[in-house]
């Protein structure tokens, strides 16, 4: 309960996975340790100021209206510190987000939001997303998959569960169906609003394996707060597996029935109740 | 009268008031009280309207820190008075909990901190302070104030209608705001009113400041509030119409189904109302082009008021006077080029990121120089403590904090893990309750005698600031670190979430520091209505300042002065050498050189004849 009045605020950031979380948790540090200086260089000197100027009844205040010198100086000084803050702020800030640096994505995957959950969908067997077209997006068809597009037919879609490999470049293509939410996965300090008719592309790599949750950022209605998802980050090998069972029940599927559209799936009770 | 029994730091009454001298003539009770157009009236007004509506967004923040520290657990006292459609068994409802998050942040911003700081101060700071008997336009003053309590009406009365108030956050973005119901119509129509009442309050101080200054009182003789509310005042009337326009348009999405937020093939109950090929990122856009001026038009009101309050009780000129007027010019200029940085994971553009990043980082600049400049007023001055002193100090100290977190999310990078946490509510409440209503306390400690003609009870005075200070800072300080921790804003129950889970003992911390936070509150009114009663008569000049203000009886009647205002010097001459009181008034004819003796006396002779 009170652990934060003694405790070092950077140690409450949550285990970080992704590539540039590090970088990114280095960055929130320099800036909080240049604030803690300017905190108590600032707030030494008002503290001096109280106890030794205090009111006394044989002491005027000194007449004196300010210095040019020190304006310039107190303009210059901070001016560099913060310039310098931004210029390095704008590589990381193009790496992360700038499209044309996305890196060559190993696996790709589509997320659509909706009130309140996630759909994630992957190529298929295939290889190849099928064609998308908005018109045609209904609660079962979340991601409007064109119906005369074969590439569509084993498609893989999931509902709050995302299964990715670690080490490998991961692009994130983002929409959603009705409102803006906010794809948030905290271990990954990534976090994109999700823009209603169109697609945004996120990607991060994540080195760690393990279950890791993910949640929306962006006020959504009253549901907000039960927009809980979680990311399985697998070794190579077992998400190939987890991968290959999925993928052979949808062509089991195929062949067992006559080409039809995916529908969401859940693939196992997702949520524990709480409290 | 002898001057050698006057010390010089005594405060005495030496002017003998006749508040009533000079009233032209009798006016009703409506007309003096009601549908006033004197400027004074309309302060109090604004000051009781607004007080009453901290208490409104104030009682609802206590219900929202309930259900964050103990979720789904009855509210105690009054849960069972609540309707099924909000509460269950006493216990706050997810869609109960939109709505109070919205309309809490709705009320503290429009209704209580624009209120307070422009509305209430502005009117009775600025013509008082430029030696005028009234607004250049007093009709349209009272309209101005008049819009205010029917907004504020229209956007509770949401709470009433069927599906609930506006439940959108503060800043309703579509599309979830466009397709929602009745409650969110309501907030439109109040928003865009208290916008038009913004707008008519700040042509009227533009005119007034530009046309009606007493003789002598040049545009670098005017009091640092005066500047303060005049930059406002420029902010607001550029700001504030494309506020109006963009709430006209989500209005229209709402009510007429057009779709200028609206996108295409939405998959949605109402999304086959609209034709679509709307943008919702547009309203954002047009929302941050005013609301982060906005911010603006929040703090520098409360700036100057600090910045006059330190300069008089440090008994001291204030700093860089040029400089602080400058800032405030770079900061309103700098503030309509960095409304993008609310968005920099809205999906807009990341080389726009990069445009806003650069111009929100360089607003630090102007920023800090204004805190250099306080620390600079405050050395080596002769401080006294006085509440509306220690309330001004308070400002500085958390305006500090609130700065530096302001870094962290200016940078574009950092800002993707802690956008929408808590990082932000606790910058946005060092800011606004830290910094502002810290400002407004200062402000109202200050002014409360020329608005009342009573003081304010000091002893209750310093216990109201020690508790809220001490408590605002317990309050919210730790939502940074909730903030690190990855907490996100707005949601109804955190510990869905397994990374979370840790945080529910610091939560309720944070409830029970809020909770005391809340009542200190309490004092404040309480002074208030006491002093008003029983508070002891105030002198013409209690504090000893230099501005005009202080030239007129201790409760003004209409019209204000009762002699001729020249002004003769800059307004903080505190502590001049050559004086041996420590003040020198702006409106104190100059002393013949060599005669000390006879200019001391028409110094303390100066009230009322």
């Amino acid at each position: 309960m009170l652990e934060w009045l003694y405790k070092d605020m950077l140690t409450f950031f949550p285990e970080g996975v992704s590539t540039y979380s590090k970088q990114l948790d280095d960055m929130f540090a320099v800036i909080y340790w240049f604030s803690v200086v300017i905190f108590f260089l600032t707030y030494g000197l008002l503290i001096a100021f109280i106890i030794k100027y205090r009111f006394n009844p044989n002491r005027k205040g000194y007449h004196f209206h300010g210095s040019n010198a020190l304006e310039f100086t107190w303009t210059l000084l901070p001016s560099i510190v913060f310039i310098l803050i931004g210029l390095w702020s704008e590589d990381m800030w193009t790496r992360t987000k700038s499209e044309w640096r996305v890196p060559h994505p190993d696996v790709s995957v589509e997320v659509m939001a909706y009130q309140f959950g996630w759909n994630i969908r992957y190529p298929g067997p295939d290889g190849v997303f099928g064609k998308k077209d908005r018109s045609q997006m209904t609660p079962s068809n979340p991601f409007g998959i064109d119906k005369n597009d074969p590439a569509g037919f084993d498609d893989l879609i999931t509902m709050n569960q995302i299964h990715l490999p670690i080490n490998k470049n991961v692009v994130v293509n983002l929409s959603t169906m009705d409102v803006i939410h906010s794809f948030f996965l905290p271990n990954f300090r990534v976090k994109q609003d999700a823009l209603p008719g169109q697609w945004i592309k996120i990607w991060f790599n994540g080195f760690k394996s393990g279950k890791y949750e993910l949640a929306c950022a962006e006020l959504c209605g009253s549901g907000h707060y039960s927009m809980r998802g979680e990311v399985f980050m697998q070794s190579e090998v077992e998400y190939d597996k987890w991968l290959d069972e999925k993928y052979s029940a949808i062509k089991a599927n195929l062949l067992a029935n006559p080409p039809a559209l995916p529908t969401p799936t859940v693939e196992e009770p997702a949520k524990e109740s709480h409290h | 009268m002898d001057t050698a029994t006057i010390s010089l730091h005594e405060t005495t009454n030496h002017s003998h008031d006749h508040d009533h001298s000079h009233d032209h003539h009798e006016l009703s009770f409506v007309q003096k009280y009601i549908f006033s157009t004197d400027h004074k009236v309309i302060a109090r007004q604004f000051l009781f309207v607004a007080l009453f509506f901290l208490l409104v967004g104030g009682f609802m923040a206590m219900l929202i820190r309930w259900q964050l520290a103990y979720p789904g657990e009855a509210i105690p006292l009054i849960g069972k008075f609540l309707p099924d459609t909000l509460v269950a068994g006493g216990a706050i409802q997810p869609n109960f909990y939109a709505q109070l998050l919205s309309m809490h942040g709705t009320i503290m911003i429009f209704l209580v901190i624009i209120p307070l700081a422009v509305g209430a101060f502005g009117n009775q700071c600025i013509p008082l302070m430029i030696g005028t008997d009234d607004m250049a336009l007093p009709k349209l003053n009272m309209y101005s104030f008049w819009l205010v309590p029917p907004a504020g009406m229209l956007v509770c009365a949401g709470f009433f209608v069927e599906g609930g108030s506006a439940a959108a956050g503060w800043t309703s973005y579509p599309t979830l705001a466009a397709l929602a119901d009745k409650g969110q119509t309501l907030w439109l129509v109040g928003m865009f009113l208290v916008g038009f009442s913004s707008i008519m309050g700040a042509v009227n101080y533009i005119t007034t400041i530009l046309n009606k200054r007493a003789k002598g009182m040049t545009m670098f003789r005017m009091p640092l509030t005066v500047w303060a509310l005049f930059i406002t005042a420029i902010l607001i009337t550029l700001g504030t119409p494309v506020l109006a326009a963009a709430i006209s348009m989500q209005f229209m999405d709402q009510f007429l189904h057009t779709s200028f937020f609206v996108p295409s093939h939405l998959v949605h109950a109402k999304g086959a109302l609209y034709s679509g090929g709307g943008q919702p990122i547009l309203w954002q856009h047009l929302f941050w082009f005013y609301s982060h001026p906005a911010v603006y038009i929040m703090i520098l009101p409360t700036m100057g008021i600090v910045s006059d309050v330190l300069s008089t009780f440090s008994r001291k000129p204030i700093f860089g006077y040029k400089a602080m007027i400058f800032a405030i010019m770079g900061i309103a200029f700098l503030g309509f080029i960095v409304w993008g940085h609310h968005m920099f994971q809205s999906g807009m553009n990341p080389l726009l990121g990069t445009t806003f990043m650069l111009s929100t980082i360089v607003i630090a600049v102007p920023s800090a120089i204004k805190i250099f400049n306080w620390l600079g007023t405050i050395w080596r001055g002769n401080i006294k403590f006085a509440t509306a002193n220690l309330n001004a100090l308070a400002f500085i100290a958390t305006f500090v904090i609130g700065g530096l977190s302001g870094i962290f999310m200016a940078s574009a990078p950092v800002d993707i893990y802690i956008h929408d946490t808590y990082f932000i509510v606790a910058h946005i409440h060092y800011v606004l309750f830290g910094g502002s209503l810290f400002g407004i306390f200062a402000g109202i400690y200050y002014w409360f005698p020329k608005m009342f003609g009573k003081m304010l009870n000091e002893s209750w005075g310093r216990k109201h600031f020690y508790w809220s200070f001490a408590f605002f800072n317990l309050t919210f300080y730790p939502m940074h670190i909730l903030g690190v921790g990855g907490h996100m804003r707005r949601v109804y129950d955190p510990y869905v979430y397994d990374f979370l889970k840790h945080f529910q003992p610091m939560n309720q911390f944070i409830t029970i520091s809020a909770f005391i936070l809340g009542a200190s509150q309490l004092i404040l009114i309480f002074n208030i209505l006491w002093s008003l009663k029983y508070g002891r008569n105030a002198p013409r000049n209690p504090w000893r300042a230099n501005t005009l203000d202080w030239a007129a009886p201790a409760k003004p009647g209409h019209g204000n002065f009762d002699k001729d205002i020249t002004v003769y010097r800059g307004p903080y001459e505190y502590s001049h050498p050559d004086r041996k009181l420590d003040y020198w008034p702006q409106w104190e004819a100059p002393e013949v050189v060599g005669d000390e003796n006879k200019s001391q006396v028409s110094s303390l002779s100066h009230g009322g004849h």
